[in-house]
Formats: structure tokens, C-alpha cells, sequence
């Protein structure tokens, strides 16, 4: 399953999809989610992507794996690959 | 594993311009699926999403104006762009046909977007291969 | 193809809960099969004896209510949400099914999605 997350992580959608997780799920952080990155104990269970264009624009490039990190591209080929997504 | 070569999208949007990011996250996300050979069927605004088909926006000159990128992106690829009827009524966006049933003083609704029922979003639902949702931050 | 919708915003404020139950109503209309996962704040959408008249709101009490008569398969209630907001048997409304695993009802649905 493919989730989609654009809320800081304070925000209460974030846990609620963070406990949704599994191995085997892809997480892309979009927008204010990519606040995430500044929480060294952020360890999803699964592979996470960042938003390059979202993570440069809050400046948290030094923070970001660059594993992490796709373009709009990249993101539009993630929801190709998965039949079953969530936008929370 | 290969990608789908092709497949069709329905984006929904639900977070205002201005309110939220969605419209330009949308926006760049329709454009990278364009140019990767998927096909966008259509794009549903509901909620506060139907802020995007004002006519009446007039940001500064050197701020994007949201609704006129889009607006402009739909022309270009004939992509629908459907406004959820009652999400529009609500916060006051209204074609002509709307105008003279309410006996509104004006309309707003930015060409090419239509209004039309959830009915829509159903339709999407069974027909496009992937629909994504963006929302703001509510 | 199941459809679970999510409202996890608190009533009377914005519209999302409204508008997240009529695209659930609307899934019904045509046959498609949908229900409702309340969590989180959104929870006291379900709380019975609502009255929102003084505020000139309409109740969804009704509408969720007769909810199953129009399709809608099932109201899911998150129940530690239930349970913070003090939401049991005698205070939920009828039909609500308490699930104490909202992550796996998610999994379980082969379209999420919330209003906004």
C-alpha cells in the first residue's frame, strides 16, 4: 500500500498514518510532512520518499537521505506501481 | 519492476489556493504525469478545492496566480475540470446556469471548469486506474 | 471495489464530516460499496442527542442514522478515540461498530480516502 502524507508531524493524521504502516508500504512525505526530517528518531517501517522540491524549499536539505528524495516524476511513477493508496 | 506505461489519473482537489499547497503540489504532479505518458481524465474539485475555478483571482504580479495555471493547463490537454456542484454553491462559486437559478448578482466560474455532482467523482472512482487526493492542512 | 472514507475532524466547525458522508452517500447511490471510519475527534459526529439548531446547523444524526438503509455498509468508531471522548454504549448513537484496530480496517478497504 502507497501513503501520501503533506501534514507536519504534529498534526494527528500523522500518527494515525504512521500506525497504519507496515513493512512492505511506501511512504512519501510531501509538504509540511517533510518536517519529519528533522526528527532524528523519524524510522518508518518501510521505504520513505521526500519531495526534493518541498524539502529545498524549507531549506532541510542537509537533513534529507538522499536515497529519500524524488521529483515530481519520481512520485508520479511511485502511485503508478501501487494499485491501493491513501492521501491522508 | 516496470512501471505501467500508461495508465489514467483522477485528481481531486480539496485544499483552497492560497489556504494550502495543493493546487501547486497538484499542479506540478498533473504536469509530471502528462509528460510521462499517463493520461489525466479528469480533475474533480470538492470542498475548498473549488476555490481553484474562481475567475476573480488577482494575486500580485509576481505570485502565481493558481486558478489561471490551471485553468491553462486543462485548456491545453482538454482535461476536464469538474467543480463538486454543492461545494461550489456553498462558498460562492457559480456559472452562468447557477447565477440565474439563484438569481445571483454575477458569476466567477473560471472557463474551462463545469460544474457538475458527486456523480463525477463515482464515475472517476470506477474508470481511472489511480486517483489521488490533495488535500490542505485542515 | 471498497471504499472506506475517514473523518477524524470534530462536527460543527468546517464541513469536511458533511461532505466526507455525502461522498459515502453518493458511493451508495450507485451501488458501490462504502463505509465510514470515524477517528479521532471525528468521532463525536456519532455522539447521540446532538443538537445544533441555537448554532443553525443541521443534526447528521439522521442522515447517519438511516446511513445503512442507504448503502453506506458500516459506521466504524475508533474506540480509543471512544473512549477519550467519553463516547460508550448508552452515549453513541445506534449502529456504530467499535473497532479497536482503525489501521487495520484501513488495510482492509481497497480505496481510503478522507474529504479533505
Amino acid at each position: 500500500m502507497l501513503h501520501m502524507i503533506n501534514k507536519a508531524p504534529d498534526h494527528p493524521r500523522f500518527q494515525l498514518c504512521l500506525h497504519a504502516l507496515v513493512p512492505g508500504d511506501t511512504l512519501i512525505l510531501t509538504e509540511s510532512a517533510v518536517l519529519a526530517l528533522t526528527d532524528t528518531a523519524f524510522a518508518p517501517p518501510c521505504p520513505t520518499f521526500a519531495l526534493a522540491a518541498d524539502v529545498n524549499a524549507r531549506g532541510l536539505n542537509a537533513l534529507a537521505t538522499p536515497e529519500w528524495l524524488i521529483d515530481y516524476s519520481g512520485w508520479v511513477r511511485i502511485t503508478a506501481d501501487h494499485q491501493q493508496s491513501v492521501n491522508w | 519492476m516496470t512501471s505501467p506505461s500508461s495508465l489514467t489519473y483522477t485528481l481531486v482537489i480539496t485544499g483552497a489556493p492560497w489556504a494550502s499547497q495543493a493546487p501547486q503540489s497538484a499542479l506540478l504532479f498533473a504536469r509530471a504525469l502528462l509528460e510521462s505518458g499517463h493520461r489525466l481524465d479528469r480533475v474533480f474539485l470538492y470542498g475548498d478545492g473549488v476555490h481553484l475555478a474562481s475567475a476573480l483571482s488577482a494575486p500580485p504580479s509576481d505570485e502565481t496566480n493558481w486558478p489561471a495555471e490551471w485553468a491553462a493547463l486543462l485548456a491545453e490537454h482538454q482535461i476536464p475540470g469538474v467543480v463538486c456542484v454543492a461545494s461550489a454553491l456553498r462558498r460562492g462559486l457559480v456559472n452562468d446556469t447557477e447565477q440565474k437559478r439563484y438569481e445571483l448578482p454575477a458569476s466567477n466560474l473560471r472557463a474551462p471548469f463545469d460544474i457538475a455532482g458527486l456523480g463525477d467523482w463515482v464515475e472517476s472512482q470506477r474508470q481511472s486506474d489511480r486517483m489521488v487526493y490533495f488535500h490542505g492542512e485542515c | 471495489m471498497t471504499t472506506l472514507i475517514v473523518v477524524d475532524q470534530a462536527p460543527y466547525s468546517n464541513w469536511n464530516g458533511r461532505e466526507a458522508l455525502d461522498m459515502a452517500l453518493s458511493l451508495a447511490a450507485f451501488d458501490q460499496p462504502v463505509a465510514l471510519l470515524f477517528t479521532g475527534p471525528g468521532v463525536n459526529w456519532l455522539r447521540s442527542g446532538q443538537n445544533p439548531g441555537r448554532i443553525e446547523q443541521k443534526s447528521v444524526e439522521k442522515q447517519l442514522a438511516a446511513a445503512g438503509i442507504f448503502g453506506v455498509e458500516a459506521l466504524y468508531a475508533d474506540q480509543t478515540a471512544c473512549d477519550r471522548y467519553q463516547l460508550n454504549a448508552e452515549t453513541l448513537m445506534p449502529g456504530i461498530t467499535p473497532c479497536k484496530n482503525p489501521a487495520s480496517v484501513v488495510r482492509s478497504h481497497q480505496r481510503v480516502l478522507f474529504a479533505g
